[in-house]
């Protein structure tokens, strides 16, 4: 079946659901890959962008808890409501006084219904074409090890925005699987200590080198609580009093960069290694 | 300063006494009954509470606390940044449903809440009691 006629009927559904409901001053339909496969005229192309990048971030995070259905955001002037449908996902601007039970049971029948028409109708053509080249790559979640370990200091902290400038990257297949610890943050400091350098468990890594066919573990991603993301280089915990104890030892400094304290939580995923 | 057995206690006692006035810290004691409160309802899997200089969090199952504060802290972002583009002022709530729970968030002065929940609780009346 042809794409236009997919996008038209899609938009068409937009619509009626905008007639039904008058409090929809603005509709559009993402894939979860963050094309646009249909929009009304109200759809402006900034403030879809800029859906497309938030939605995209927290489906991502959202995986974790079995993917993100629904989203509702509601401001002093109107409410957001985001609704997964098909793998798609429905966005729509609506008036403070929106009847959203009335709206989700709406969305709920006529999108899907279209959906599924459109999917017997055309069979072949498995899923709409997007209308706009808007794609947004996932961010990977994990980034490939550099060819050399090189932490610098400088770029300890990851944000957001570090991570949209990693989008390119394309995580390999098999790491999305990776093992990871809840491990409880320690600190310690010293003349000699490597900021970039992070200690762990003996029995950790040696359970992680297991599963990569032996090979050494030399660097981890620590994931903290509010969410910054880091890579470090991997030793086993020197002093042997920690061993054993479910804790991760990270120098002071760097536990200032991360914004850490003793005691916290954090996630350590192992960093495949090179061949 | 109690700390309940069973929570896992991010932001420590001396944490919350980093606070700058008296006043914060009860303000903080309030939000954490109402808090507690509403995890004993029936369906209520657990709350995370953050300030700027600390954070507590009473989740049932500890292995997700990692999972939970991340995605709530992304979707709080991630709501801030469609309210000012939609323009809808000040955020007051935001809901996020997804396969396996559901989670509220709200701001109350400069605390961040999370409250997640299995899907069918009513967390409308969550809210009502938050405000």
């Amino acid at each position: 079946m042809n794409e236009e006629v997919y996008a038209v009927a899609l938009k068409n559904a937009l619509v009626e659901i905008k007639n039904i409901c008058p409090d929809v001053h603005q509709a559009f339909i993402l894939m979860d890959n963050g094309t646009i496969v249909a929009g009304d005229e109200q759809a402006v192309e900034p403030i879809v962008e800029r859906t497309i990048n938030s939605l995209q971030s927290l489906t991502e995070k959202a995986g974790s808890v079995g993917g993100l259905d629904d989203l509702l955001i509601e401001g002093d002037k109107g409410k957001v409501y985001v609704s997964q449908v098909n793998g798609m996902y429905s966005v729509m601007a609506l008036s403070k006084s929106a009847d959203l039970p009335f709206l989700r049971t709406v969305t709920g029948i006529i999108l899907p219904t279209i959906l599924k028409v459109l999917n017997s109708i055309g069979s072949e053509t498995p899923l709409p074409a997007p209308l706009k080249s808007t794609q947004i790559v996932t961010p990977p979640k994990f980034r490939p090890a550099p060819s050399k370990p090189t932490v610098k200091e400088e770029a300890v902290e990851e944000t957001v925005k570090e991570h949209e400038e990693a989008e390119e990257i394309e995580a390999p297949e098999a790491l999305t699987h990776l093992p990871f610890e809840q491990l409880i943050v320690d600190k310690f400091g010293g003349l000699m200590v490597r900021s970039d350098t992070v200690q762990l468990d003996l029995e950790i890594l040696e359970r992680w080198s297991s599963l990569f066919n032996g090979k050494e573990i030399h660097e981890v991603d620590i994931e903290t609580f509010s969410g910054k993301t880091s890579r470090y280089k991997a030793k086993v915990i020197s002093d042997k009093k920690f061993d054993g104890k479910g804790i991760i030892r990270i120098p002071e400094k760097t536990c200032e960069t991360l914004e850490l304290k003793r005691g916290e939580l954090v996630r350590v995923k192992p960093v495949v290694p090179e061949e | 300063m109690p700390v309940k057995k069973k929570a896992q206690q991010v932001g420590t006692a001396e944490q919350v006494e980093l606070a700058p006035q008296a006043e914060a810290k009860e303000h903080v004691a309030d939000l954490r009954t109402v808090l507690d409160n509403i995890k004993a309802r029936e369906g209520v899997i657990g709350y995370i509470l953050r300030a700027s200089t600390s954070a507590a969090v009473d989740i049932k199952d500890p292995s997700k606390i990692i999972d939970y504060a991340v995605l709530s802290a992304s979707a709080l972002e991630s709501a801030e940044s469609l309210s000012h583009a939609f323009e809808l002022g000040k955020l007051n709530k935001v809901v996020v449903e997804s396969k396996d729970l559901k989670i509220l968030l709200l701001t109350i002065g400069e605390h961040r809440i999370s409250v997640f929940m299995e899907k069918n609780v009513d967390h409308n009346a969550i809210y009502k009691e938050m405000t």
